[in-house]
């Protein structure tokens, strides 16, 4: 599972409103790099929430080698005009951080029940048991 | 209207006459030569690899009637006539052999027609067509009315690398459908082109001109001829038959054929994408064409985001990454995501195309706005082949009885398997229809497949939404009950949350009578089936046949179990 994928996620535990973003607990993180691509990165980047993408870079940060690029503190996904401007390094980066780093083995904590979703072979099981829903 | 919009056929009839001399003298002709199978999507195929290419019909190019053209059935005829303006070939367009036919790569200025046509799936080979007309007399008529051959002399479409006309080696194929002619009869046939006096030698094999006449006449739906030549005992030819006029003749230059040969599909290119070769095949695997099909008709490019709700064994997303998409993709199923083994999984078929592995959650797609956060429009693109019921049940979250829900102990919690329980085909419509329309992109498109028997009125049956449009319906048959549809819509209306439960309401046009012809599909199957005669000794035989593997498998248990414990019992005795 991606970054990208884990910033659409949520959970959906029954009558819980504050389940996103999900915390990462990482037991096997694994990276790949793949060359960036500006124009869907940046097509890309005003639907993501950006708080949440650097929560959860942060979260697997202790777990990659070589350490993931820093993200810039401010930067408003909604602006196209902005984003235009950003430089090729950062727009490297922020591809790396969306694209090349999967977690493998791990959870996904629910911020409002703490239920632990888990992450095997790179495939979330978001599926809740019979006695959840 | 079956086809939808954007029907090829008839569109731009300015030209009444099926001469084509009189056509245009400024127009570069193509005859475009369709496989002779899953007739229903050629039009749509074609019209999708034209948008696909940012090739405008009506501006960059124009439909021509065939020859002997009947609105009634020219849709079952294998051939489409396109013409281009002649000022825009060597400009916007090109249709020399020198552009790599690498779907990858691609000149951003100039479209190459070959590698832009080569995509479909479906087209048998393209040609540069230098003379049409109801019979050979009036073919040969429109080629000396025409300048395909002047043109061909100057060469200047070539391209540059391109040798000259008079040391160009050729050969002519005849090409008649629906009946087989003799060696003589080929021969006398190809004579008929002598005027044109080609000055390069004849080369049998890698000619640098392969020219192509073709004597069409009217086909049934499997390919053979309405009136055959020859009758079926003795191979005599029947003369009311042979004596008939032909529906069209044809003569043209084969393009691409450098790098394609004749027949543009016999190649290696569909045999890479071929399921065969794939390493993890599961039961509800899509056949490879019929998702390379598919790819075509949802526009997908590189750099599209793709998503399929119903991923299975990902046989459609591996198609899709083949064309350069992001992929992602989610089942209920987590064996199938899983896979059968560390060698047989999903990520070792991509791996296996070179391609990264997919985004895969297991997760409902039912309850897709519980799963996933509100989130702006995403997709290009959603392809996907539900589950209907036939090879594999759809399955939701929840429990199967209701009311009965037993707590899971803490210890068996994360081993458990949460149960599923069956989810109407009337309902997996609607929920698809409504996660595209709230998750694709204005102008994006969901390309689906569903099951129908014979009862089934796309008019009337097909699943609806408010901010969906139908833009293409392909019909298959699958045997004498049974025919699947591959549907294509495209989003032209932004998603209201405040109206989903109206959107869902008003899926099915007809109500529950629609939905009930989609649904329920494999008990209508076995209901059929039971009605044919031998049906019960054929179940009587399938059940022995399940008793005899059971009572094997639990055999070679037994010996097992005994085998090991004796080495024990030998072991325990050293």
């Amino acid at each position: 599972m991606r970054l990208l994928t884990h910033n659409f996620l949520k959970s959906n535990v029954r009558g819980t409103e504050n389940g996103y973003p999900l915390t990462i607990e990482a037991t096997t993180v694994r990276c790949e790099e793949s060359p960036a691509d500006r124009e869907f990165v940046l097509g890309l980047l005003p639907k993501v929430n950006y708080p949440a993408l650097q929560a959860a870079a942060r979260q697997l940060n202790p777990h990659c080698d070589p350490p993931l690029p820093d993200l810039p503190e401010d930067l408003d996904p909604s602006d196209a005009g902005g984003n235009e401007r950003l430089d090729d390094a950062t727009v490297g980066a922020l591809h790396r951080v969306l694209f090349d780093v999967y977690l493998v083995e791990g959870w996904l904590v629910c911020p409002d029940t703490g239920r632990k979703f888990p992450v095997k072979d790179g495939i979330p099981n978001m599926i809740l048991h019979e006695d959840e829903i | 209207m079956p086809h939808g919009s954007g029907s090829a056929v008839g569109a731009d009839d300015n030209h009444a006459s099926n001469n084509m001399s009189s056509s245009n003298a400024e127009e570069y002709v193509l005859l475009i030569e369709f496989v002779h199978k899953h007739l229903d999507f050629h039009n749509a195929e074609l019209l999708s690899t034209l948008e696909l290419n940012g090739i405008i019909q009506g501006t960059d190019c124009h439909f021509r009637p065939l020859p002997n053209a009947n609105p009634l059935s020219d849709s079952t005829r294998p051939f489409y006539i396109l013409s281009l303006p002649w000022s825009s070939i060597g400009c916007k367009f090109s249709v020399s052999d020198e552009h790599d036919i690498d779907e990858s790569k691609g000149n951003a200025k100039q479209i190459n027609l070959v590698s832009a046509l080569a995509r479909c799936t479906l087209i048998r080979s393209v040609v540069e067509l230098w003379g049409t007309g109801r019979t050979m007399d009036e073919c040969v008529e429109s080629i000396q009315n025409g300048n395909a051959l002047r043109r061909h002399q100057e060469g200047k479409h070539l391209g540059s690398d391109a040798k000259v006309f008079k040391e160009r080696s050729w050969k002519i194929t005849v090409h008649t459908l629906g009946g087989t002619y003799t060696r003589e009869e080929h021969s006398e046939m190809r004579s008929k082109f002598s005027f044109l006096e080609l000055p390069g030698r004849v080369k049998m094999r890698d000619p640098d001109d392969e020219y192509l006449f073709v004597r069409e006449v009217e086909l049934d739906s499997q390919g053979g001829a309405v009136y055959p030549r020859h009758s079926g005992v003795n191979r005599e030819i029947i003369p009311e038959h042979d004596a008939r006029p032909s529906l069209a003749c044809y003569f043209g230059r084969i393009l691409g054929n450098s790098k394609l040969g004749r027949n543009w599909r016999g190649s290696n290119r569909l045999e890479q994408y071929s399921l065969k070769k794939r390493a993890y095949l599961g039961p509800t695997s899509m056949d490879s064409e019929l998702s390379l099909i598919m790819t075509n008709l949802a526009l997908i490019r590189k750099g599209s985001m793709v998503f399929d709700p119903f991923v299975g064994t990902a046989s459609i997303l591996l198609t899709a990454a083949l064309r350069g998409a992001y992929v992602f993709g989610t089942d209920i199923d987590l064996r199938v995501l899983r896979g059968r083994s560390e060698d047989e999984n999903i990520a070792s078929n991509f791996k296996q195309y070179g391609l990264r592995p997919p985004e895969l959650v297991r997760c409902d797609n039912a309850i897709y706005h519980r799963h996933f956060r509100d989130h702006l429009p995403m997709f290009d693109a959603i392809v996907t082949d539900p589950p209907y019921g036939i090879r594999a049940g759809a399955k939701k979250s929840g429990a199967r009885k209701e009311g009965e829900v037993r707590p899971i102990l803490d210890e068996h919690r994360y081993d458990h398997v949460a149960q599923t329980r069956p989810y109407a085909v009337s309902d997996v419509m609607a929920d698809l229809l409504n996660v595209a329309a709230m998750t694709l992109k204005m102008g994006g498109r969901l390309v689906y497949v569903i099951p129908s028997m014979l009862d089934f009125d796309e008019e009337q049956d097909l699943p609806r939404h408010d901010c969906l449009r139908i833009v293409y319906v392909c019909f298959q048959p699958l045997g004498t009950e049974l025919g699947r549809r591959t549907v294509t819509m495209e989003k032209i209306k932004e998603y209201d949350e405040s109206k989903r439960s109206l959107y869902l309401k008003d899926v099915w046009l007809n109500g529950s009578e629609s939905a009930e012809k989609v649904a329920n599909i494999r008990d209508r199957l076995l209901e059929a089936a039971k009605k044919k005669p031998g049906y019960e000794e054929k179940a009587a035989i399938r059940k022995q046949k399940r008793r005899a593997t059971k009572e094997a498998k639990k055999k070679a248990k037994r010996v097992a179990g005994a085998q090991s414990a004796n080495s024990a019992s030998q072991a325990g005795d050293e």
